[in-house]
């Protein structure tokens, strides 16, 4: 039997800020912007914006959303708490909200000033999912996503002779892509070499294995199936998403194996709900904090097996007209970081065919993930409608 | 808290206890490693919670555990997030398997980063930062 949400939600509108390093907006004129962009992609209204989901904590709440925009009957305001893994997340309860009759026309928004406000140790400590590593391991010296997340990359070397020549592979890549999109933060090529150079930061990750900080906003509209094919754009419907959450989920260090988190319980349930595998993929964006979360997590969604994640991300074969383009904006490594957002954005308006010099052929099938808050993941499986 | 002599030192960050981790800084401030059970099933858990994940009793002991373990991976920190931090840099943080079953992340000292591997044998160390908080680090055994 189908799956109760499969093709019931679309992605109905897609839209981005310029993405940059250093603004005079806050964070929710950011957003607002571009949730504005997403509603005129769709041919909507703001005022048809029945349901929000705002990243949180950071940015707009539905307060803001209410006065800002003039809704005039909001039916649903959610968080979803899952740091990076929030926005694909975001879609899993947009589509239940759609699908149960809640909503018509869902928002999911990210403003984010990374580059001019708080930086991302500040930050992190707004999350209440953080007291256990604001007690046990700030205290000892690590604060950071990077340090945090280095641990596990250095055990993945250790175990597998992963190299940071793999890493450098999905740096380079994602710059060239980035190049191609335009809307970027890096817009200037690099070298495997520069990688190799750049500043360590914490050891395996040097400087251009981290992503960006950066100032922008993005935001997409969740419609129903039914409803958006009337609407502006080429229908993109959400085939497959889960959510998954690890073991130990506050704290990376007491988790049984560094290397599994949520992903490895969300993937299989969304190809289950789909009815498609990794095989099937056209392109994939994948949530890269780090080059080397790219290469966990593909090995999480069975592109590779377990420990292959190095040896698969090169020659070619994650770059446009390689066997599976991954991060085809220039990801949060390369073109700004908007918790994920825009790995979203992009992968609909690839499916749309919207995508210019980056546009992968015939793209009709596609995933996207989230990963964050220490190991929460999502995946999201979109294609376009015939 | 960081001696008299550098009085514009940054402030270091310190844990604050809860109710549940208590014992736990209690323990390492008399310089031992002292560890939450479940009193029902006597599984060992850190870090400190109210509830066994394993029997869902609510019930806890404290033991002491041996304050020594293998290296299940590091990180060496160099760009260091932190102002304090910042005079420490680069810092081996080590993720340790401890013998009694929990692992413990802290800084590692004494040893080079190209002579670290898995599975190396290490011991915990007991660092008083202030007087109510000991701070642990690991060097060789």
């Amino acid at each position: 039997m189908a799956h109760a949400l499969r093709d019931r939600a679309a992605i109905s509108g897609v839209g981005e800020t310029a993405y940059t390093r250093g603004t005079d907006k806050s964070g929710l004129a950011l957003q607002l912007e571009a949730s504005l962009k997403a509603i005129d992609d769709a041919g909507l209204n703001p005022r048809d914006v029945d349901g929000i989901i705002p990243y949180f904590p950071g940015g707009g709440i539905a307060e803001d959303f209410i006065a800002n925009l003039g809704l005039p009957d909001l039916k649903l305001s959610l968080f979803v708490p899952m740091g990076g893994a929030t926005c694909v997340a975001a879609l899993q309860s947009a589509a239940m909200a759609i699908a149960s009759g809640v909503c018509n026309h869902v928002l999911i928004s990210v403003g984010r000033t990374g580059y001019s406000g708080a930086r991302v140790s500040t930050r992190l400590q707004q999350f209440p999912q953080f007291a256990l590593a604001a007690e046990f391991e700030a205290p000892i010296g690590l604060f950071a996503p990077a340090q945090l997340y280095a641990q596990g990359a250095r055990r993945h070397m250790a175990l597998y002779g992963t190299t940071t020549r793999h890493f450098a592979e999905v740096a380079v890549v994602t710059r060239r892509h980035a190049i191609m999109n335009g809307n970027v933060v890096m817009n200037k090529p690099l070298t495997v070499e520069e990688h190799q150079a750049s500043r360590m930061i914490a050891d395996p990750f040097r400087l251009f294995d981290c992503s960006l900080e950066s100032d922008g906003g993005a935001a997409v509209i969740v419609s129903a199936a039914e409803r958006a094919r009337s609407l502006r754009k080429p229908l993109v419907t959400l085939m497959g998403v889960a959510e998954g959450h690890p073991e130990s989920p506050a704290s990376i260090a007491q988790r049984p194996d560094l290397l599994e988190f949520g992903l490895a319980k969300a993937a299989p349930r969304a190809y289950a709900m789909a009815g498609v595998g990794p095989e099937d993929m056209d392109l994939a964006e994948i949530y890269d904090c780090f080059t080397f979360t790219v290469i966990n997590q593909l090995e999480l969604l069975g592109f590779c097996k377990k420990g292959e994640g190095g040896p698969f991300v090169m020659n070619g074969r994650i770059e446009l007209g390689g066997e599976l383009p991954i991060n085809t904006h220039g990801g949060l490594l390369s073109q700004g970081h908007v918790v994920g957002l825009n790995h979203i954005v992009e992968l609909t308006r690839q499916l749309r065919r919207e995508a210019g010099k980056a546009q992968v052929r015939n793209a009709e099938l596609g995933l996207v993930t989230g990963y964050g808050d220490m190991g929460d993941g999502s995946v999201a499986i979109l294609r376009r409608a015939a | 808290m960081n001696g008299a002599t550098t009085p514009a030192a940054p402030e270091r960050p310190l844990p604050v206890p809860t109710r549940e981790s208590q014992p736990y800084w209690d323990g390492l401030r008399e310089h031992k490693l002292v560890l939450q059970h479940c009193a029902a099933c006597g599984k060992v858990r850190h870090y400190p919670r109210p509830v066994c994940p394993h029997c869902f009793s609510v019930e806890t002991r404290w033991e002491e555990a041996p304050p020594a373990g293998k290296i299940h991976t590091w990180t060496v920190c160099h760009h260091p997030f932190n102002f304090f931090f910042k005079q420490q840099a680069p810092y081996i943080v080590a993720l340790v398997d401890m013998d009694a079953g929990v692992r413990i992340n802290a800084p590692l000292r004494g040893l080079a980063e190209t002579d670290l591997r898995i599975g190396q044998r290490v011991r915990l160390q007991f660092e008083p930062v202030t007087e109510k908080i000991t701070l642990p680090y690991f060097t060789a055994p």
